[in-house]
């Protein structure tokens, strides 16, 4: 009976709904990591430099994470994952303490593997929420071989010998594709296609600074400081060295 | 007598035309959480020196191009040796209060002599910052904490309504991060610099980053607050500075825009 | 035997006051009412073995399942209210699966064991008067064997929610026997064969029936094939290897 008092009048322009305002929960904070594995040694490395926009927030933000780990410093696991910083370090943080949690109920070191499904369990778990980064895993395994581990944002993963994550990972992946697994490059004397071999550890490390410095040139998210940290079975040496700042 | 009940506490029909019943018959629509901040405050800056940290915000509270309020202050001391200024939103900034004074009450309980530090409270504000977004219902604002680190060493740190967080010798939210940003960073760029930089150095270049804060960010006012939190554990609230020694001659010069003819 | 004790037995989660949990002690006494089941470690393996006791010359005695796989490394032989067991087994076999999800690995025998146990406590009124799980304690003790990172191992779980590792060890109502044999029996450097042979030969010291092919089970757990029930074939050879070797010498 009151149908007739709230019947919509038909020129009404009056908005059905409220005025939705836009909240986007995500940023971009830059940086670029990049992981190599070789024969005895894993390496995670990042620069430092912590934006927004144009803005450097902060130029000295380390963001290579390492996990202790039972089985002695060998065991130890580095982490980053780059991209929404907030996100990356709520992920870290959450690794950091399922790690431990594992390591109390089990009583044995975490494994590389086993951390790498891990992290694949909790980005699928936020699939319709994701954690906006990209994620590299690298370590030791059982034999003392390097390893390393990358993530797509909701945790596809795979095992490889290299990646780059972050802002100049278009920049770095295909010059690594080229040094490290020897894509394109070819035996000069039998015309055969090379073979990727482990690098030696002092032969990487130039490499990765070189990579850093030159994508420095090259990336405006990227510089300041390069920070890497080594897994061999002495534990995790951390190295700095610095970038461009402009 | 109206005796519909509906129609009651509406505008009268004869006076405003036909009731746009829509209004009433609108659903709640998507669920909104969201909001967008009404009352503001523009830019903190903050940067470290030899004996602590230095922070200054303005007293602005804005409507949007509204100055609204000139009395807001958006330092606020936390305990007794740390200081939060806020940035964004007033209504969130004083929610942001209130759990920072409940969660100083709580502390307080055991009086086992312990104290919250900057770090803690940087600690709690990242976390709350970063849960509320997390429920797509933000506090809308970027914050920055000084204070002490547990080794004595100086503290500052940033967190938005994000939950992005940074640390660095010399911070800045707002037009800060474009306009101060540069001029402390002339003194203060890497965390070693700040040793070399005293409490009369660093005020003067605050006090100058507030100046040109005020001659180019709309949304800012000549009164401010400087905090300063040495490492002795003592905070000093500087209230109502004002800018000094300004000069607007320059504003005649600009063309291009306003009412000037040509 | 228990007659006196009927004040503190209301409650299932009432401490008596020398500090005991009575309705927690009458359900490890339930364990001795069903049938025995053994479990033998050794390096190459673990050997459990149940027996199947027939009520009625009518019952399928294959439809007696008192051996469950819980994952392909670790089985459990079960002796009391076995219907309880099906709840453990369950969560048991949801563990390990979620343990391989989330980790890309099998879960270790302990690890299997404690959250079985985890289970064994849920009984009686939450804290926050919240609705609990259980009404009163699990009937059944589980013997837990598998094969690890560490080794082959046998572990025992009781109503009260510990658990122990053994070298050897026997639950239900021939136990008491049962154990002694074990323990007069048992060395470090028994092979899996022989480790099958004992476990028979200390079930048909205790049972009433007569041992046969039919009314005992036997599995095994080694590194090469994990779980595993023997066959009707299976338990037909390692019955008559057990009859041949006590066929005195002459």
């Amino acid at each position: 009976m009151y149908a007739e008092h709230f019947s919509e009048p038909a020129t009404s322009h009056v908005a059905s709904a409220p005025i939705e305002h836009q909240f986007y929960p995500y940023a971009s904070n830059g940086g670029t990591i990049l992981a190599i594995a070789g024969a005895d040694y894993a390496l995670l490395a990042g620069d430092t430099r912590h934006i927004t926009g144009y803005s450097i927030n902060t130029r000295f933000r380390p963001s290579i994470h390492t996990l202790e780990n039972l089985g002695g410093p060998e065991r130890a696991i580095v982490v980053a994952a780059n991209g929404f910083s907030a996100d990356g370090d709520a992920l870290v943080r959450r690794l950091a303490q399922r790690a431990e949690w594992y390591t109390y109920n089990h009583n044995k070191p975490l494994s590389v593997s086993a951390c790498a499904r891990l992290v694949q369990t909790m980005l699928y778990g936020k699939r319709t929420f994701p954690y906006y980064v990209h994620t590299i895993v690298a370590g030791l395994d059982e034999s003392g071989r390097g390893e390393v581990y990358s993530f797509d944002p909701v945790g596809s993963y795979e095992r490889e010998q290299c990646r780059a994550g972050g802002s100049a990972a278009s920049l770095l992946m295909p010059f690594l594709d080229n040094q490290v697994n020897k894509k394109n490059q070819y035996d000069a004397a039998t015309g055969l296609p090379q073979v990727a071999t482990d690098l030696p550890l002092e032969e990487t490390l130039k490499l990765v600074k070189d990579a850093f410095s030159s994508v420095t040139e090259r990336h405006i998210h990227v510089g300041d400081y390069l920070e890497i940290k080594i897994v061999t079975k002495e534990g995790v040496k951390v190295e700095y060295f610095p970038l461009k700042r402009d | 007598m109206d005796h519909m009940p509906e129609n009651w506490g509406r505008p009268r029909n004869d006076v405003y035309g036909e009731y746009q019943s829509a209004i009433h018959n609108a659903g709640q629509g998507p669920q909104s959480r969201t909001q967008t901040p009404s009352i503001t405050g523009t830019s903190v800056i903050a940067m470290k020196f030899d004996n602590g940290v230095m922070l200054a915000a303005d007293n602005l509270g804005s409507y949007g191009s509204l100055a609204r309020f000139t009395d807001q202050e958006r330092l606020i001391k936390v305990g007794n040796e740390t200081v939060v200024g806020i940035s964004g939103d007033a209504s969130d900034q004083q929610y942001i209060e209130l759990l920072l004074e409940r969660l100083l009450i709580e502390d307080n309980y055991p009086q086992d002599g312990h104290h919250l530090r900057a770090p803690h409270i940087y600690e709690y504000l990242s976390r709350v910052m970063y849960n509320r977004r997390s429920k797509i219902d933000p506090l809308w604002n970027a914050i920055l904490v000084a204070g002490k680190n547990d080794d004595g060493s100086p503290f500052l740190g940033y967190v938005d309504l994000l939950g992005v967080t940074y640390s660095s010798p010399s911070i800045a939210t707002g037009y800060g991060a474009y306009l101060a940003i540069p001029l402390m960073r002339k003194i203060v760029s890497e965390e070693a610099d700040a040793k070399n930089v005293s409490e009369e150095q660093a005020r003067k270049v605050i006090d100058e980053c507030m100046k040109v804060l005020f001659y180019r960010d709309a949304r800012s006012l000549d009164k401010y607050t400087v905090a300063t939190v040495t490492l002795d554990g003592e905070v000093k609230m500087d209230k109502n500075v004002r800018c000094q020694n300004m000069n607007w001659r320059f504003a005649e010069g600009i063309r291009g825009y306003g009412t000037q003819k040509q | 035997m228990f007659l006196t004790r009927s004040e503190y037995d209301r409650g299932v989660s009432t401490f008596s006051p020398e500090g005991r949990l009575f309705q927690v002690e009458y359900a490890i006494e339930a364990i001795k009412l069903g049938s025995t089941a053994i479990g033998v470690a050794t390096a190459e393996g673990v050997i459990l073995g149940v027996e199947k006791r027939a009520t009625s010359v009518l019952l399928e005695s294959s439809s007696i399942e008192k051996i469950v796989e819980i994952d392909r490394h670790i089985g459990a032989a079960m002796s009391g209210l076995t219907a309880d067991a099906r709840t453990m087994i369950d969560h048991a076999r949801v563990e390990s699966q979620n343990h391989r999800l989330t980790f890309d690995e099998s879960m270790k025998v302990e690890s299997v064991t404690q959250s079985v146990c985890d289970l064994a406590l849920r009984f009686g009124e939450g804290a926050d008067g919240e609705e609990s799980v259980m009404s009163r304690p699990f009937g059944v003790a589980l013997l837990i064997a598998g094969v690890d990172e560490n080794g082959p191992q046998l572990y025992h779980a009781d109503p009260s929610g510990t658990f122990y590792r053994y070298d050897a060890k026997a639950i239900g109502s021939g136990s008491e026997g049962a154990q002694a044999e074990l323990q007069n029996e048992y060395h470090s450097s028994l092979t899996l064969a022989e480790a099958e042979q004992l476990v028979l030969k200390t079930l048909k010291q205790v049972m009433e029936e007569k041992l046969d092919a039919k009314n005992v089970q036997l599995s095994s757990v080694t590194p090469e094939q994990g779980f595993r029930i023997y066959s009707d074939d299976e338990m037909k050879a390692v019955v008559e290897r057990l009859e041949g070797s006590e066929v005195p010498l002459v």
